[in-house]
């Protein structure tokens, strides 16, 4: 989950470290606890809103009221502005860059610091990485004082030390204590009054949530509002049925029983020119009422002419896929066309139970990928 | 598992202790069941939530190969688990992994049996559905395959596709490997770099995920194109460039592999 930068602020700052006074503006009411002058920034969970003009600045409070109504009518990428966070203007002295992550490659910990933070990170990582300096924490050793002191000097900020070092180990043990898996402080500001974080970006392991109920339940509450806008029914299906559903645009609907298959297919479909509706896969889902729920959603969009399923399950049981599918069909009366590639474990009791419902089934992918893509262009 | 002709020796489930399935026996902990049986390898079902506990245990008690099945686990426990088992200099498979088979003589895994035949091509893969799709094919072409490693859907991994091939490189059963790849990450590139210095196989390589929209995860946690590096094309390029061959579907695998020598 990605939070909102007013959620990422307020956990930071639960943690002890600095940021700028702010109130998310409801009212005029809560603009008036502000000195002026202030920022104002739409709360969207994508990045770029800098540019797209979506941070302000109010030098009144009448400004500040106006220009944050003007904030809520803004969509940013698809999402509509919900919230406006406004914040206190700090003096500037300079915008540091610090980032915890977890590195893939290695698998351990990441820690990264700039003297170049600020909105042209990403051109700093590109043009001269020499400016970013990276530390691995070790395993089992974690963040220790020499590593806050190497990144300290090689950013020349050993005369901030106490107040990096503070905020290094908080943003560390948000990182750890949350199941983080990026805490990216960008720009960490140099002010006259010590470091102070402008903005901050925190993406938290949905696989953990489990660990962090209270929290996941009050963020997405929170976010519920700044959701992204016109959810189709099959996307709202497919989120309370825990099924992976991405829409697109094409006519052919697409289910598979593994990821790695469904890309696959979905390759396969453009390749011979047709168009994929969606991919849906049931991954580690198994079982005939996951067929069942999976035809549901990719039914649900109006767009489509024909399913195309593609099984090859391994712990996926055929004996329960094709249950699943005539579930479906004696439930619903009817479906869209089908095209069923139908092998794996216990592929003979499967394709039997179709075959007595007068459903035939493909042992090919590639072949039925092209009836699949044929019945779409001639329907 | 058995049926293939693996030599299961044990089970462990905690509190199931002295049972028996289909005459295997159950024990509490892993060092109970090492005890009393000479063990290689051990595969893990544990549910995400317990999956690290299970793994740290097997780790600890002296299991030296593990496959990890779980989907799902949470970042910072597979970081633990894939950093203790490098301390201890123990191999991890996995996580989200379907497992390993060598056809015809060992499956350590969930593999359907019928797509695989005994042969000398190496498969390593992220996906598990895709390397049964790839066999199945190989399979009807006459091409065996001499292993089949799920390496697991991401985005960590504990066996990486690096160390993957290299075992691929130095294994004399191997004489032309298939890697198996998807959108997301940087690991394909690491892969790349590796065939470039090292590999003097011929690598035959299929990315899925070309027509995958940007930004969105697609069913793999570590399947989600963030930036140019992560899409298809670049990996497909960054590969062919260090000397891969190229397959955009798997019907093209066969093919290609029959023109890089006589294998069967």
């Amino acid at each position: 989950m990605r939070l909102l930068e007013f959620q990422a602020k307020r956990l930071l700052s639960e943690y002890g470290v600095p940021i700028p006074k702010s109130v998310l503006a409801k009212s005029q009411d809560d603009l008036e606890s502000l000195s002026f002058p202030v920022v104002l920034k739409a709360q969207v969970p994508v990045g770029g809103r800098g540019k797209a003009g979506a941070i302000r600045i109010a030098t009144q409070l009448k400004e500040a009221v106006a220009t944050t109504k003007e904030l809520l009518n803004y969509n940013i990428k698809g999402y509509p502005v919900q919230a406006v966070l406004a914040e206190e203007q700090v003096e500037i002295k300079q915008e540091l860059y610090l980032a915890v992550l977890i590195d893939k490659l290695t698998s351990l910990l990441l820690i990264m610091v700039s003297a170049t933070g600020g909105v042209d990170i990403e051109e700093v990582a590109r043009e001269s990485p020499e400016k970013i300096v990276k530390k691995h924490l070790r395993p089992f050793v974690g963040l220790q004082d020499y590593i806050v002191r190497y990144l300290a000097k090689h950013i020349r900020l050993e005369d901030q030390l106490e107040g990096f070092r503070r905020i290094v180990n908080q943003v560390y043990s948000i990182f750890c204590d949350y199941d983080a898996t990026l805490v990216e402080i960008n720009p960490l500001a140099v002010t006259p009054s010590g470091l102070v974080v402008l903005d901050a970006k925190i993406l938290l392991d949905d696989k953990a949530a489990y660990r962090h109920k209270d929290l996941f339940v009050k963020l997405q509450e929170e976010q519920k509002r700044a959701a992204k806008s016109g959810k189709t029914r099959a996307e709202q299906l497919a989120e309370e049925r825990g099924i992976t559903y991405v829409p697109l645009d094409g006519n052919v609907a697409i289910i598979s029983d593994g990821a790695g298959t469904g890309m696959l297919t979905l390759d396969l479909t453009q390749d011979v020119g047709g168009q994929a509706a969606n991919f849906c896969e049931l991954g580690g889902l198994g079982g005939a009422e996951s067929m069942l729920q999976a035809l549901e959603v990719v039914n649900a969009a109006p767009h489509v002419k024909v399913i195309l399923i593609g099984l090859i399950g391994g712990l996926t049981r055929m004996d329960e896929m094709a249950d699943g599918i005539l579930n479906y069909l004696e439930q619903h009366g009817k479906s869209k066309p089908l095209v069923i590639r139908m092998c794996g474990t216990k592929e003979e009791v499967g394709k039997a139970r179709l075959r007595t419902a007068g459903i035939e089934t493909f042992e090919d992918l590639e072949t039925a990928v092209r009836v699949a893509v044929k019945l779409a262009e001639e329907s | 598992m058995k049926e293939y002709g693996t030599d299961i020796v044990a089970g462990v489930t905690p509190g199931k202790g002295g049972m028996k399935v289909h005459e295997i026996p159950v024990y509490d902990f892993v060092e109970e069941a090492l005890q009393e049986h000479e063990v290689d390898a051990a595969i893990s079902f544990v549910p995400a939530r317990l999956a690290k506990d299970a793994a740290l245990e097997a780790i600890d008690g002296g299991i030296r190969f593990l496959v990890v099945t779980t989907e799902g686990i949470p970042d910072q426990d597979v970081l633990t688990i894939i950093n203790y088992a490098a301390s201890e200099g123990i191999t991890v498979l996995g996580p989200d992994t379907p497992g390993l088979i060598s056809p015809g003589r060992c499956k350590l895994g969930v593999h359907p049996n019928r797509m695989f035949a005994e042969g000398r091509v190496g498969i390593l893969s992220k996906s598990g559905a895709l390397s049964y799709e790839v066999c199945r094919v190989l399979t009807e072409n006459g091409i065996g395959q001499s292993t089949v490693v799920g390496i697991g859907g991401g985005p960590l991994w504990g066996l990486s596709q690096q160390t993957v091939l290299k075992m691929f490189q130095n294994d004399p059963e191997t004489e032309v490997v298939v890697l198996l790849g998807e959108v997301g990450g940087t690991t394909e590139q690491d892969a790349a770099a590796f065939i470039e210095r090292y590999m003097n196989k011929p690598v035959v390589s299929l990315i899925v995920g070309r027509t995958a929209p940007k930004g969105t995860q697609m069913g793999h946690a570590g399947a989600i194109i963030e930036g140019e590096e992560g899409t298809a094309e670049s990996k497909i390029r960054t590969l062919r460039s260090a000397g891969s061959l190229i397959a955009r579907s798997p019907t093209e695998i066969p093919e290609i592999i029959k023109t890089v020598g006589s294998v069967r």
